[in-house]
């Protein structure tokens, strides 16, 4: 594909709807001229649906900009780029190195030392932003003992950033490796302007901006779909067969084996593997169970569509069978016909092209790819692969299914309910957090706040853990009662989207208003309506609540806890209790 | 390629390419200031693959000198032929 000019570029952005996408608004603070890395950040965050804009601090303001409120920063502000290049910061530490004394090199980076962390706490205090601040460039031709010296800098740089929220290191040193030296610099403009980067250095550094810019806003991939021969090995399975296809330690295996490593840290990551391939199904999966050079496994593909249609009915196939849109897929393929029907027909779905004869470039091409970054890895990252392959497992179940009540059967479900403790605390405010469908009355809580109510005499917070055959779904319900008098207020009542239909609410329900007949002779239950929640509007009435009230704040419902509590589904295998009833 | 020229004129400055003549320059173009200077050069570097020396930037007060910058550059750029 023909790469856009910055001349194109420029027309690009005055020319499209960009002022009606949502906004991202960068403010830059910088002790050099970097305004020409604007038209690649506005146009890199227009294809992923954005408008930015870009505010420029003076030029060396930085310290002023960053400690006094209202002149570039505001509560508005997305994100906040930092540009303080050594050379401007101190001379002498990136120029005249060879002529400092052991003193001064210390002196100059404590005094470096304490302006990171004034700036750092100083936009603190005017912004949450996101903060994007670059390292210092490593010397290209050092002076002796000079780059440990930048590189202990830098060290400093990321623990500062390490410390605050929202805050990251963008290594500036990545970009400049990559493209070269001569390629990042552009020395006339250096002397002219104080600009030291050519544009195409302000490119790659615009890609790792957008990278972490995407992961703020929730744009990141969720899902790699791969082509099969000549993709995930060299040569075309069907025809060459099992044994002479090309994979393997040594040449010309070797780029296909490290094109696969490359996909399974992805899976390592939280990114779910499917598979797109025009192939026999027995062909493709007598490789992944009988090559001895295969290191992606069965177990690793989420989904896979095999077959002989086209693969936009099957991407699509994919999205639906895995839960997710297509603007959640990525397709790498090395034909360029698939390429580009895809393009054309499913824009949404973002396309690695796999230049066919070039595989020894494969590995580098996807490691490349900037749309699966994450700012972070959580532990529930990790498994989720392995969470939606089980979630793919049961919607294979349920088609073969007579009936619904079958089908949970076969699930072979158990349930725990338990009250919450230091480990299940996170995870239970981030369900407070995260919910919106199943969540009654929609109340976000920090840890803290999780850790008061569980703490407290006056209330209670339960949880809820399923597993069935096809895997651990971790916590996915919570309950907060808090107990007035002899009533107890059900304060929040919220399930992870993941189980949503399969019982799971009633049961948990059931087991909550016994804990509350412990001490309350009723139940109130609270319907708070949101944008989002319409599906659990009905939820207590039809579990036999009597409504009280209804308010703008919300309705009100309640429930008799001295009769007879509603029985929970019979279709779990086992529902265990570990909570004094 | 004066046409070229006057096109990225206009596209990077943002103004429409009948206002751009060869005598146009930062005192005839409002928006014409050093930063835009420096987009314009970038950009006309990457559309005719040719790489201005520093003198050569500083020195191109008007459109003329634009062109006449390029030409200079010409020489090295016959591997580069432009459709």
């Amino acid at each position: 594909m023909k790469r856009i000019t910055y001349a194109e570029i420029e027309e690009k952005l005055r020319s499209e709807a960009i002022a009606a996408l949502p906004p991202i608004r960068c403010a830059v603070l910088r002790n050099i001229v970097v305004e020409p890395i604007e038209p690649w950040l506005r146009y890199m965050a227009y294809e992923i649906g954005f408008n930015a804009t870009c505010v420029f601090g003076e030029y060396d303001n930085v310290f002023q900009e960053a400690v006094s409120t209202g002149q570039i920063l505001t509560p508005d502000t997305d994100c906040v780029l930092v540009f303080l290049r050594l050379e401007t910061l101190s001379w002498d530490l990136a120029r005249n190195f060879s002529g400092l004394t052991g003193e001064l090199i210390s002196s100059e980076k404590a005094r470096i030392e304490n302006l990171i962390s004034n700036v750092l706490s100083g936009i603190r205090r005017q912004t949450s932003a996101m903060i994007l601040w670059h390292s210092f460039e490593l010397p290209i031709y050092p002076a002796p003992e000079q780059t440990p010296v930048i590189e202990s800098l830098n060290q400093i740089l990321r623990q500062a950033l390490a410390g605050a929220e929202n805050a990251y290191y963008i290594d500036l040193n990545l970009a400049l490796a990559r493209i070269g030296a001569e390629a990042f610099y552009d020395l006339r403009y250096w002397h002219i302007g104080k600009a030291p980067y050519s544009r195409e250095a302000l490119r790659e550094i615009s890609v790792e901006i957008l990278k972490h810019v995407r992961a703020l806003k929730g744009k990141q991939r969720k899902c790699l779909v791969l082509d099969c021969d000549n993709t995930l090995w060299g040569g075309i399975v069907g025809e060459d067969g099992l044994a002479a296809i090309k994979l393997g330690k040594t040449y010309p295996g070797s780029a296909y084996y490290e094109f696969q490593q490359e996909i399974l840290s992805l899976y390592n990551r939280g990114i779910m593997i499917a598979l797109c391939s025009k192939n026999n199904e027995a062909d493709v999966w007598e490789v992944f169970e009988r090559h001895p050079d295969m290191l992606l496994r069965k177990e690793h593909i989420a989904a896979a569509q095999i077959n002989w249609d086209n693969k936009i009915t099957n991407l699509k196939q994919l999205a639906a069978d895995l839960n997710i849109g297509l603007d959640s897929l990525v397709f790498a393929d090395d034909s360029e016909f698939e390429t580009g029907q895809v393009r054309q027909y499913l824009p949404e779905v973002d396309v690695i092209e796999l230049p066919p004869g070039r595989a020894v470039e494969y590995r580098e091409i996807l490691a490349r790819y900037p749309g699966f970054f994450n700012l972070t890895v959580t532990e529930e990252d990790k498994t989720r692969g392995a969470m939606y392959k089980a979630e793919a497992n049961r919607k294979e179940l349920q088609a073969t299914s007579l009936n619904l009540e079958d089908y949970y059967k076969s699930l072979e479900m158990v349930l725990e309910i338990k009250i919450a403790d230091s480990f299940s605390i996170p995870r239970i405010a981030q369900l407070t957090q995260k919910t919106n469908q199943f969540n009654l009355t929609t109340r976000r809580y920090s840890d803290a706040e999780i850790r008061r109510f569980a703490e407290t005499d006056t209330s209670d917070v339960l949880y809820a853990v399923l597993k069935d055959r096809f895997g651990d779904s971790g916590i996915v319900g919570v309950c907060i009662l808090k107990y007035e008098a002899n009533q107890a207020i059900i304060d929040s009542f919220l399930l992870s989207c993941r189980v949503l239909g399969r019982g799971v609410e009633e049961a948990f329900l059931t087991h909550c208003l016994k804990r509350a007949k412990r001490r309350c002779t009723a139940a109130i239950g609270e319907y708070r309506r949101t944008a989002k929640n319409e599906q659990v509007k009905d939820f207590y009435s039809r579990r036999g609540f009597q409504t009280i009230d209804s308010t703008n704040e919300g309705d009100f419902y309640s429930a008799n806890l001295e009769g007879r509590l509603p029985e929970p589904p019979r279709f779990f295998k086992s529902i265990e209790s570990q909570v004094d009833l | 390629m004066k046409e070229r020229v006057f096109q990225i004129l206009s596209q990077i400055m943002g103004t429409p390419v009948q206002n751009i003549r060869e005598d146009s320059s930062p005192d005839t173009i409002a928006e014409w200031d050093s930063l835009k200077h420096m987009r314009l050069v970038l950009a006309l570097e990457e559309e005719f693959s040719v790489r201005f020396s520093d003198e050569t930037i500083v020195g191109m007060l008007n459109v003329s000198d634009i062109l006449k910058a390029l030409s200079d550059s010409q020489p090295q750029l016959k591997s580069f032929a432009q459709p």
